[in-house]
This record gives C-alpha cells, structure tokens and sequence, in this order.
C-alpha cells in the first residue's frame, strides 16, 4: 500500500512542479519514468553507506574461506559409512563449468577434440532418502560454483546455512543407489572420474532465439524457382497432429551428450577432459555423471566409490591420462 | 732536410736493432731461466701438460642482442574464455616444445618438414615448400606450406604439435609484405615453386628478420579471391601489370575506412606477449625434469 502511495505521489508532484516551472519539467520526466515497479524488496546495497558495502563484500569472501577450509577434511569429521561398490550401485555426478575445447593425439596418431571441463567449489548439499524424494531411489543435492548470498532468497540459503558451505550457483540432483550416499558438506573433486570412463554431460543448450523450421528441424525449403506444381503435392490431413514441427524457440532447454568418454584428469586444477562436444556456452555450468548406456558399463567398473576423497593416503599425481592417450612429454611418433 | 731524415732513420733502424736484440735475449734469458728450473726439479723430466682449455666467452650475441620472438599460437584471441584454460594448454605447448624443436619462422619463409607416414618406404616422408599461412591458437596451430610439384601446385597443412611432426627444419627465414600468401594460388608458379634439392641457408639469431620485397606477378583473371578489393590487404602484387586504374579504383569502393577508429576491434597484445615470452623462455631454460 505503501508504495501505491509513493507512486501516486509522484505523479501529484510531477504535476503540481510542472505548474510552477517549465525548467523543472526535464526533472519531473526523469522521476516519472524512473518509478519504481519491483514493489516489495530493496536491493542489499541500496541502504548501505560505502564503507559497509566493502566491508559486506571482504567479510563474505573470508567467510567462504573458513567454510570451505573447514569442509577440506570431510573423513575427519565423521562421515557416513562407505561402503564397497556393486554393479547395481549409482554414484553421485558432479556440476562443472566448460572452459573450451582443445585437440588430443592417440599413441597411433589419429586426432581428437575434448572439451575441458572445471569441477570449481563442488559440494553435496542435500540428501533426500527414498521416502522423501519419489520413492525409488535415494537422491543427493549437489551445487557449484560459489555465489553471492546477496541475491538468493532465505530459503535457497536455507540449505546451504545447515550443509555449512558458500552459496552456490547451480543445484541440480543426483539419484544415487543407497550405498552411494554422503554426509551433505563433502567436497567433490574432478578425480571421482578416472580417465577411461565415460560420463553423460547435460546442460542447457545456447539459445537462438525464435527460429525457423530449416535450422530449428532441418527442412530442407522449396524449390529456388517456380517449377511443376509437384512441390505442392502434399498429404492433407484435415487437422494438425500433435508434435507438428513448426517455427518456435530454439535452445536455451537442458540437453545431454551421452557416452562421453574421459581422456585426461587434471588433479591440481581439477580439470575433466571430455570426449568431443557437449551443450551449452563457454564458462556454463553442467551436470557430470557416470553414463547409463549398456556399452559402455564394463568401462565403469571399479570407481573411486562414493567419490574420491583428497586426504587419503595415495597421492595422485597432477596429470591422470588414459593408456591410449600421447602424452606431450613424449618423443614423437614412429608410426 | 734530406740530410736530417736520413739521419734520423739511422737513428730509428739502430734503436730497432736494439731493442729486437733486447728482446731476443729476454726471450733466450727466460728460455734459459725454465730449464734451469727444470734442472733444479732433480733431473727428471716433468709430464708435458697441456694448456688449459681458453675459455670461449662470446660476448657478440648477448641476452639483449638476441631476436625475440613468441610464436603466435601463444597469444589468445579475444574471447570470454578463462585464461586458466590458455595456461594449461600452454604448459601442454611447452612441453612438446621440450622434446621437438619448432624453430621461429614467419609467412614466407620455407621450411622442410618430416611427419611420420605408416604407409611411406622409410615411414617418414619429408615435403618443402615456402609457409603460406600460420593460423589457429594453442595447441591447434597450424602452417600450410606451398610447393609446385612436378607442374603440380601442393599445399599442405601441418598441425605444429602434432605427435607425428619429426623434423622442422627452416631452410631459409624470411619475411614477405604480407601477412597471408594465399595470393600465391593466383601467381605464376615460379613464386611458388621451392626446389627439392634446397641447402639451407643461414641466418643470424640477432637483428631483423630479412624482408623479401618481391611483388608477385599474377595470372590473368578470375583469380580464387577477389586480392584487389582492401579488405585482403594485399601489399606484395603487381596490380599494375594485369588491371586498369579504373579496376583498381573500382576496388576501392568496397574500402572501409572507418575500421581503423573502431575502437571494439582494439586488441593490445603487448602487454599479454611479454608475460608469454618470459614464461615459454624460463620453462625452456629449465632442462627436461627425468
């Protein structure tokens, strides 16, 4: 109601001024068309002087720090059993951002593209037990890639206050077999893949916009030229059958690039590198998982299970390749 | 006055004998001083051992007075993407650097290179040809080298880090008036043609790169690409030998004259290029980690 008020004031104002001046007209034009619409909820900054500005902004990065710092040792801090895995288990994904592609030679000299994906500030957020998700399978919310707070509502920061970790950018979820789960605060790094396996990729695809039938479905047009009317011989059904390709929206909806095969893991920057294309733009974020294609199951035998957890005993070292790939330390081939 | 220089050269040639008989008995007198060291050692004779190796300090070609020069491919194009990703592959650059020498070379110049062939005698086969273009960034930079074979045009296109790459060898380094030789395909053959037989020529480490100044004669029209309109920029054809001045005019219609204030197309590399260069140089100085 308040703000009705203030609308109604203005517009008041903006007559009673322009009665008086014709200077202060320009002034009043500004205000009107400055009024404004989001009627309930300031923005963080708006009341703040700005020396708290700055302040907020250095408390929350010091703030992320001690989080994830204190979230580095999760098999210390209690975590839930692990248990062995089985064929029928499903491990948890992993949200990465897609840095861009680059080429890859194998020890026979045939070239390959990957994209290079970054696992940046992954955690578990959430787990959902069967009873609370769909009844099925048990399920584990995951977000990456820290965020600002200032923008997110209580109750989105509501899960990431009780997992104890900074806000996150994407949330997405995992269903994962029951021995599969982890303590919610655990951090997921890009070695839960092994080079050699093969993962689905989804994300959501680049938008272009209201487009076409020839780019949207791939028509392929009319003839350039007026020829025989045989192009206008067509089937008339007398209605529309549903699923009619027409002209619409193209992109901006989440797809997935199945059977993605892991080439090379970088363990010190936490770089996946992935088997040919994937959706979606430069620095998007993505959801990663181990693949449910029949082929390639044997291929996924034997992960680090539930993930792999960074305090452990054996050291990796930074680069992980698969046995297939040229590695540039190499000597050249001899084919 | 005859009389005084005659004199005086008396005067001169005998103070010359003098002191050559001065030093010809220092030279007895020290010869002398030696062996009766040598007789005082106890009459044997000492072990003859060599003078120590000089020292070779070449002081023409210092740090400074060497060329610089940063490949291209190192430099990243202008896009949204995260430098850590250019920092990676670098690094992947550096190291296939480490094992195979990719020489400084420029559009221009011809190179000879050998790549691994399964199905060639020897299972290398070598090609030579003048660099016509250099493109891609990162780990897929790319060279295409021009050769006339056997009346045959042959352009090949070589990745630089590629695995199967053995041998690249300059065989004579040069610069032309254009960044892109594509022009070539439209030229008399001579320009193109590089002969197999080629001794490789040498070239300083220091100072500029030589530049060729040749201006290509061309044959007649249609050509693959239209090189008179400005857009190609092409510097080094003679375009008064195969068009009329109203051609030429004609191609300047199609001048975009504003393009040089378009400030959205302003890409200063400098700064990106000196970070770049001392990096590739300290990780190559450091020797192959075992």
């Amino acid at each position: 109601m308040a703000a009705w008020t203030c609308r109604f004031l203005l517009y008041r104002g903006a007559r009673v001024l322009a009665g008086r001046t014709g200077a202060v007209a320009a002034a009043d034009s500004c205000l009107f068309q400055s009024v404004r619409t989001v009627k309930t909820t300031t923005w963080w900054e708006e009341h703040l002087t700005e020396d708290n500005k700055s302040y907020m902004r250095k408390s929350l990065g010091e703030e992320y720090n001690r989080q994830i710092a204190a979230k580095l040792h999760p098999l210390k801090d209690e975590p839930w059993p692990r248990q062995e895995w089985t064929k029928e288990s499903r491990r948890v994904g992993l949200v990465a951002v897609k840095l861009g592609m680059a080429p890859v030679w194998t020890k026979t000299g045939e070239r390959h593209v990957v994209t290079m994906l970054q696992v940046q500030d992954c955690h578990v957020l959430n787990y959902l037990s069967k009873e609370e998700y769909d009844g099925h399978t048990a399920a584990l919310m995951v977000g990456g890639k820290n965020a600002s707070p200032f923008y997110k509502s209580d109750e989105e920061m509501e899960m990431f206050r009780l997992a104890g970790v900074p806000p996150k950018q994407k949330v997405t979820t995992f269903k994962v077999s029951d021995n599969a789960i982890i303590k919610p605060g655990t951090p997921l790094y890009a070695a839960h893949f092994r080079p050699g396996q093969y993962v689905d990729v989804t994300a959501k695809t680049i938008g272009k916009g209201f487009q076409g039938v020839m780019k949207r479905y791939g028509f392929k047009g009319q003839p350039a030229f007026v020829g025989k009317s045989i192009h206008l011989n067509k089937y008339d059904p007398a209605k529309v059958f549903k699923g009619k390709k027409m002209p619409g929206m193209m992109g901006n909806v989440f797809d997935t690039a199945h059977g993605l095969k892991v080439w090379r893991v970088n363990t010190r920057y936490n770089v996946i590198y992935v088997h040919g294309s994937v959706p979606g733009h430069k620095n998007c974020l993505l959801k990663v998982r181990d693949t449910n294609l029949p082929t390639y199951v044997e291929k996924n035998i034997n992960p680090p299970f539930p993930t792999f957890f960074c305090e452990e005993d054996e050291q990796l070292p930074e680069d992980l390749y698969d046995e297939d790939l040229f590695i540039h330390t190499q000597p050249s081939l001899t084919l | 006055m005859a009389a005084c220089t005659r004199r005086l050269d008396k005067v001169m040639f005998s103070i010359r004998l003098l002191r050559n008989i001065q030093q010809k008995n220092e030279r007895f007198l020290s010869t002398s001083m030696r062996r009766l060291d040598e007789g005082s050692d106890g009459g044997k004779p000492t072990k003859f051992t060599p003078p120590p190796k000089p020292v070779i300090i070449d002081k023409t070609q210092s740090e400074a007075s060497l060329r610089k020069f940063l490949s291209p491919e190192f430099i990243p194009p202008r896009q949204r993407i995260n430098p850590l990703k250019f920092a990676i592959e670098r690094k992947d650059m550096i190291q296939r650097r480490k094992v195979l020498n990719i020489p400084e070379f420029y559009v221009g110049s011809v190179l000879a290179v050998t790549m691994a062939d399964p199905h060639a005698s020897g299972k290398t086969n070598r090609f030579m040809g003048i660099c016509i273009q250099r493109g891609g960034h990162g780990l897929g930079a790319t060279f295409v080298l021009r050769n006339i074979i056997d009346g045959q045009g042959v352009e090949i296109c070589y990745e630089m880090y590629s695995p199967r790459l053995q041998q690249l060898e300059v065989l004579k380094l040069e610069k032309r008036l254009d960044n892109n030789l594509m022009y070539l395909r439209d030229a008399l053959p001579e320009y193109s043609t590089v002969n197999l037989d080629m001794k490789p020529v040498p070239h300083s480490v220091t100072g500029d790169v030589p530049v060729n100044k040749t201006r290509v004669r061309m044959r007649p029209k249609p050509w693959s690409k239209r090189w008179e309109r400005p857009k190609y920029n092409v510097q080094g054809i003679r375009f008064d030998l195969c068009l009329s001045p109203e051609k030429l005019e004609h191609a300047q219609k199609w001048a975009e004259p504003w393009r040089e204030y378009d400030m959205l197309k302003e890409y200063d590399t400098t700064a990106l290029e000196e970070r770049f260069l001392k990096e590739v140089q300290t990780e190559m100085s450091k020797s192959t980690c075992p």
